[in-house]
């Protein structure tokens, strides 16, 4: 074999580390890179990207059969759930107060409250809590969240350019760490950055989701979006610095290709495996975008994942 | 550099309802202060204008030129209208614009000949908008060149436009349109005229953010030899800028910077900051913008907080 000199690239920027959990709980450490994804030989790569389960406040309804026969009956009870997810490999648990939305339920800060206590109280894991992605219950139900897991440095979205003052300064009440969304845009990804540190976010208490489009729905678009905040990251620009969240399970797992058998071409296979692939696929692709936590829904994509991101941490 | 006027624009409901009322007064006050603000030309934006645009544009030619001989820009999609108002005008007018569409080069490039017209033409063709330096040149070498000789219309009567787009989110056009610029100024012997649309840079910025964005572009332009702009002439900052460089007035720490940046252009080098003084914010600013229009920094509203 011949020698082959690899083409190395001199970087000016790196991740920021987010510190998720602690006092208490385990702590999960996610960016740090100093290239991009897996590039081991060429900058260092000090954090392993993290795993999340995502764990919903209320029995999920419309879920494809196989997806809620993994988990059997601990849908009905987020606190078992989430100690049911921490067993199947979770980094991290995502906790979707769906419930809080004017449609699922509608409830409030007292529900809120006593979910996260439920589930803090269930397991050791970091904790991520998700709004219904409705921007005023957002606000109402995650002030709460931040308020019961004060110290516990959970993470908090969504923070959108409608509400990141209201869910910031939680943020920077309780210690915890803000998500910022915004709509596949690199430009509003980092301006939203902008605005969450003027009002006194550190950069270090920020993730950014960029929006997740699944496999077939915008996943080129998501990957390039992600690529290029790396890119901006890693030559120096700490505003888009900051570690980066895919919610990909909810995105595969709502496609028809995740839920359809009837009416669909031979050629796409089996349903069961081909939503896993879905899932998989989403979740592989935006990890080499990037991706510092990806969220799951099916355990066994989970295992899949973690074996892929084993492999490439080599 | 030849200021083209851009205030007298069916866009804005003010002058709409001048037009629909054919309001004398209005128009003339409009193209008066533009003129004294320091425009050399005055665009008569007034729509597609498709039932009444001859009439529009005739009536508009004659409004303005009974207050100032200045040179008007005929700027309408209806090519009946363009040619209602090149009869009317005393002087050398622009037709604004010409695209690189067969359509648009056979209606308009004959009435730049037949009338001894400028003609603004754009580097855009009906497959979308340019994504390069190169598509824009093509665009020019083989459709808006080729069109223009084939009808006699000489060079220095066509004003190529590269067609800017908004930083923000097309960041990595904007050294694409300087360059494209720059190139133009050497197509031929003599060389086409050329010029832009410049506040379509900030499109889409926060209304705070827009003027700093144009004087920086519009200095970097000027620096790739752009001839003349579409531009408010009632931004003051913005005239004193081009008399700045006009003047090569470096009486002041901006005006040095200013020289620095448009002589940089000039050179087709790359600009350095490093001998700015940053803890001046004026300064500091310009020199952000500059890393945001050469794609060096990330746009975002907030770029200037950073």
């Amino acid at each position: 074999m011949p020698e082959v000199e690899v083409p190395l690239e001199k970087w000016t920027g790196k991740v920021n580390e987010v510190r998720l959990g602690g006092n208490g709980r385990q702590a999960v450490v996610v960016g740090g890179e100093a290239t991009f994804p897996f590039l081991q030989f060429e900058g260092a790569i000090p954090n392993r990207p993290a795993v999340a389960i995502e764990v919903l406040d209320v029995q999920p309804t419309g879920w494809p059969s196989q997806l809620a026969a993994a988990w059997g009956n601990v849908l009905a009870d987020p606190a078992l759930w989430a100690k049911k997810a921490a067993e199947y490999g979770a980094d991290i648990i995502a906790l979707r107060l769906k419930s809080a939305h004017p449609e699922e339920g509608d409830t409030g800060a007292e529900e809120a409250k006593k979910t996260v206590d439920k589930v803090l109280a269930a397991m050791d894991l970091p904790l991520i809590v998700l709004g219904p992605e409705v921007a005023e219950k957002d606000n109402i139900v995650l002030v709460a969240a931040s308020e019961a897991a004060r110290g516990q440095r959970i993470a908090l979205g969504n923070c959108e350019e409608k509400n990141y003052r209201t869910i910031g300064a939680a943020c920077i009440a309780d210690g915890h760490v803000a998500i910022a969304k915004t709509p596949i845009e690199i430009n509003l990804a980092k301006q939203l950055n902008i605005l969450l540190c003027d009002l006194g976010v550190s950069p270090e208490s920020i993730l950014m989701d960029p929006t997740t489009g699944a496999l077939g729905y915008g996943l080129e678009y998501t990957y390039s979006v992600m690529e290029r905040l790396r890119l901006a990251c890693l030559t120096g620009d700490g505003m888009t610095s900051m570690p980066m969240i895919c919610t990909v399970g909810e995105e595969s797992w709502r496609q028809k290709e995740s839920k359809s058998d009837i009416e669909v071409p031979a050629t796409w296979g089996e349903l069961e495996q081909r939503a896993l692939i879905w899932e998989e696929m989403t979740a592989s692709t935006l990890l080499n975008a990037g991706a510092d936590i990806v969220v799951l829904r099916h355990p066994k994509t989970v295992e899949a994942i973690k074996a892929t991101i084993d492999k490439l941490m080599g | 550099m030849i200021s083209i006027g851009e205030c007298i624009h069916v866009i804005s409901s003010n002058v709409r309802t001048a037009i629909e009322g054919r309001d004398k007064a209005f128009i003339q006050d409009m193209a008066r202060r533009q003129v004294e603000k320091g425009a050399q030309v005055i665009d008569l934006n007034i729509g597609p204008q498709k039932k009444t645009g001859v009439e529009v544009m005739g009536w508009m030619v004659e409004t303005i030129q009974e207050v100032t001989d200045v040179t008007l820009s005929l700027d309408t999609t209806n090519a009946a209208a363009i040619e209602a108002g090149l009869q009317a005008c005393r002087k050398r007018a622009f037709i604004n614009s010409t695209d690189a569409t067969p359509e648009r080069l056979t209606a308009l490039m004959p009435l730049a000949a037949k009338y001894n017209a400028n003609i603004i033409a754009l580097s855009l063709a009906a497959t979308g908008l340019p994504t390069s330096a190169d598509a824009r040149i093509e665009l020019a070498s083989e459709y808006l060149l080729p069109a223009a000789m084939e009808q006699g219309v000489p060079m220095e009567n066509v004003y190529l436009d590269p067609l800017v787009l908004t930083v923000n989110g097309n960041q990595d056009q904007t050294l694409a349109t300087v360059e494209a610029v720059r190139f133009f100024k050497q197509m031929s012997d003599p060389p086409p005229m050329t010029t832009c649309g410049l506040s379509n840079v900030s499109n889409s910025c926060p209304p705070e953010r827009r003027p700093l964005l144009n004087r920086v572009f519009l200095v970097m332009m000027m620096g790739a030899g752009l001839d003349s702009a579409i531009v408010d002439p009632l931004d003051d900052e913005l005239m004193a800028t081009i008399g700045i460089i006009e003047a090569r007035d470096d009486s002041t720490p901006k005006g040095k910077l200013y020289l620095a940046l448009y002589d940089t252009y000039a050179e087709g080098g790359a600009f350095d900051a490093s001998g700015v003084d940053m803890s001046d914010p004026e300064l500091r600013d310009i020199v952000k913008t500059v890393e945001v229009l050469e794609n060096k920094t990330l746009y975002a509203h907030g770029y200037l907080r950073v």
